[in-house]
Formats: structure tokens, sequence, C-alpha cells
């Protein structure tokens, strides 16, 4: 990562030299940047080093000073700035749809949820796990570990496997830092855009700038390649927590059985690749892989039964 | 149309959802092999066609034994969309219609329901005590190990699922 830390911006300079003596400006200006971006964060590992022999350009140096809220570090965040990003757009979250007011049900999901996410590859960030007072059918992730469901989704459950591959997707989600690259990339671009302009610069630094209004970023989709690399992580997890594998693709099919006209799954399909998609992408990738996995757990006999 | 008579077609278009369901019929959502066992290795006995409508007689494992409008054999549990086929659908399309759900194809939040709209989630304030709650729910990988002993989950070695070839996308 170190060998590519001024990559951005020096792309961005040579950028700006060389369209100062071109027509359509912003049309370049905004490709390059893009791929810059992308290079930055590592979404095309694959790409070739930029050999630009350019100086990097001192817009990275802009500081924040003035501000109340302390600068984000968009290129590297560390650990805990993932977590005060999610923490942010967690409680936004809950501004629109609060926890469900039970609290056997609130460490049922925890302790569900907690030990999917010790399978996973980031067994350390502070998971936690949430029912939300909505008859939607859906489930959020934001970075840093925060997991919420809809009661509507927890009412289509019938076991604890089903929970199990459900949280593992987005715990898939929160692994791959899916969010946090859309939002990096984004608040990058946004940068880049504005570096002429030292206040604007500044001000996309800031967590607030980057989420925007409400919980509107918990309504954006991510990349359909995203959902089924979290679809197979989900489904990975649960199954080495030693849950039946196959849970989460039950949960595909009842879902795939709602109209698509009923409101409950709106959000959830305009966001989300169809639940049929969905189960040939994981049938596809499971092949002959689950023939030998066998004596997985439902668990229906302590599945929490919600009390409305 | 008079609303009885609306009430009366409501009441017919539900009985015939619930009798395509009862049949536990299925889609195809892919091209598959028939096999005569539950096994990848068992004899191929036909094949599946994308789209094609199957009754659904016994699942084993992660196989379903379907019958199709030509034979019947084993294909993996995947490979099978359950519960509405094709006409269920449909059928699923004209109730949503005659219970008022459906519109011109633009979506409307029933109401008296609480929804998660783009615009819900927009006009949402920060709630500092719901997340204070929801932290303080958080538990350590210990206490999610005591968890898994309690119910004899038992964790397997796995290695993370892969997309299939030339489904990367």
């Amino acid at each position: 990562m170190n060998m590519h830390k001024n990559l951005l911006m020096q792309a961005l300079l040579a950028t700006a030299l060389a369209a100062t003596s071109m027509q359509g400006l912003a049309l370049d200006f905004k490709g390059v940047l893009k791929d810059a971006v992308e290079k930055e964060i590592g979404q095309k590992p694959e790409a070739a080093p930029n050999e630009s022999s350019q100086t990097p350009a001192a817009a990275d140096s802009a500081s924040a000073a003035n501000s109340s809220e302390p600068e984000f570090n968009w290129k590297n965040p560390s650990q805990a700035e993932e977590i005060s990003l999610g923490r942010q757009i967690a409680g936004n979250l809950l501004g629109a749809a609060p926890l469900v007011k039970d609290a056997a049900l609130k460490k049922y999901v925890n302790s569900v949820g907690r030990w999917v996410a010790s399978q996973s590859e980031r067994p350390d960030l502070p998971w936690r796990f949430g029912v939300i007072e909505s008859e939607d059918i859906n489930a959020f992730a934001a970075p840093g570990g925060y997991i919420m469901v809809t009661k509507g989704l927890y009412r289509k459950l019938s076991n604890e496997a089903q929970l199990a591959g459900i949280l593992g997707h987005e715990i898939g989600h929160v692994v791959k830092k899916h969010q946090l690259k859309v939002l990096q990339k984004q608040q990058l671009l946004n940068i880049g855009a504005g570096f002429l302009s030292d206040k604007y610069a500044k001000d996309n630094k800031l967590v607030s700038k980057a989420i925007g209004t409400g919980a509107e970023i918990s309504a954006r989709s991510l990349d359909k390649s995203a959902e089924y690399e979290a679809d197979r992580l989900g489904l990975s997890y649960a199954t080495r927590a030693g849950y039946e594998p196959y849970g989460l693709t039950e949960v595909l099919q009842t879902i795939g059985q709602t109209n698509k006209n009923d409101g409950s799954v709106a959000l959830l399909f305009k966001t989300h690749p169809h639940p049929d998609e969905r189960l040939v992408a994981l049938g596809d990738a499971i092949g002959n892989k689950l023939d030998n996995v066998k004596n997985g757990k439902t668990l229906e006999n302590r599945f929490y039964q919600l009390k409305n | 149309m008079t609303s009885k008579f609306r009430a009366l077609l409501f009441i017919a278009l539900l009985f015939c959802g619930q009798a395509v369901i009862a049949a536990e019929t299925g889609t195809a959502l892919k091209n598959d092999t028939l096999r005569k066992e539950p096994y990848a290795d068992a004899k191929a006995g036909g094949i599946l066609t994308r789209g094609e409508s199957v009754d659904i007689l016994k699942k084993q494992g992660a196989w379903l034994q379907i019958k199709t409008k030509k034979t019947t054999g084993w294909v993996r549990l995947l490979s099978v969309k359950r519960g509405a086929s094709a006409s269920g659908s449909q059928t699923a399309g004209v109730l949503a219609a005659a219970s008022g759900r459906a519109g011109t194809g633009q979506v409307v939040s029933t109401t008296g329901i609480r929804g998660l709209s783009e615009e819900e989630l927009k006009a949402a304030k920060f709630n500092e005590s719901e997340v204070k709650t929801l932290e303080g729910y958080t538990l350590s990988a210990d206490e999610g190990r005591q968890f898994a002993n309690a119910g004899k989950l038992i964790p397997i070695t796995f290695a993370n699922l892969k997309a299939a070839k030339g489904d990367a996308k």
C-alpha cells in the first residue's frame, strides 16, 4: 500500500497539467480521478502502477484544523475510524427504526451473530447485532461491525441456521469493507474534484459530509458482485460455525416468493440482485463442495420467537 | 365492478394461489441433469431445462426429487426455485392487484406500517441512546463460543466459497 501512497495526488496533478491544454477537461479529469481512486483503495489490484514522475501535490496537507469534527483519513482509515463511521450510520438507521424492545431477542441475535462473526476473517471487531422495528424485509451492515435485521425479515425465519446465514451475509459485507470502499471512493473523488478550493476539500474529509443526510447511505446499492460475494461468505461462515449450510438459501427461496410489488421488499429488490439470481450464483459456487458437509444444525428448538 | 364481486374474485384468487402452493411446485433455475439417486455420481436419467415447471416430491439432504413433464429424478437443491412456479407468480401478481397493493408499476408504501423507504431513511435523525443500547449487548468471542457449545454447534473446516468460473461479474 505504501508504494501507492501518493499515486492519487500524482495522478491528480498529472491530469490537471495535461488537461489545461485540452478541451472537455471535466470529463477526462473525472475519468482519471476515478481510476486513481480505485487503485488507491484497492479495487483494481491487478492494475499496473502509475508511472507518473510528477511531484506529489500539496492538496493532501490541507487540514480541517478549525472544525469541531475530527478529520477522517479517507485514504487509509484506521479500524477506530471505520467503527466511528459505522456508528454514525447505525445511529442514523436506528433513528429511522429503533431496536425491538425485547432484551432476550437482543441477547439472542448477538449470540448467534458473534459466533458466526468469529468464523470470519475479522473476529476481533466489536460485532453488534440488532433487530429493528420495521415490517420491511431487509438487513443492513455498517462499517466496523454494526448489523441490523428488520423485524419483517426476522419473521420470515424459522430456525437459527437461517438467521446465521443472513447475519453471515452482512458480516461478509463488513469483512470485505464493501460499504467503506464505496464511501472512500466517493470521498476521494470529492476531495480530488474540490482540491482547487481548500474549503471544499476540507469539508469533504469529514464523516458527516460523506454519509449524507439521515440514513440515506443505507438505501444505496452495492455492486452486484459485492452482494454475490457476501452471499458466498455468509454461507461459508455459517457452515464453519456448525450450522446447516443451506440456511441462507432457504431465506432467499422465501424472499423470492414475495411479490415484487409488495412494498415490504421494494428497497431490498431495488438494492440487491433478484433472489433467483442469487440462488443460481450460490448454487454454481457451491457445486459439489458441500457434498461432504454433514451434521450441520438448524436449531429450530432454540430459535427465538418474536413476541409480537 | 361491484365491491361484492371484487371481494368474491379476491377470495377465488386466494384459493387458486393456495392450491398452487399446496402442490409444492417449483421452477427450474438452471439447466441440470436429473439423477436416478440423490448423489452427484448417480446415473443420469433426464434433463431439467431452465424455467421449466416441476413438482417437488421429496427433499433429502441437499437434493430434491422432482417430477418434470417427462420423468422423475433428483437434482441439487439450488437448481429449483421452490414454491412458486411461473403461473404461481402470475397469480400472486393478480392477487396483489385485487388487494390494491400493486399500482402502475410504482411501488406505493403500505399505509399504517412503518417502512424503511428511501424517504424515511433520508429523514432519519441520529439516535444516540439506541446506539448505546445496541452497543451494550456486544458479546465477546468467548461468550459466542459458550452459546455455540450450549447448542452443540461444532465448528468445522470449510474454505470460503469462490465465485464459479465465468460468474465473477
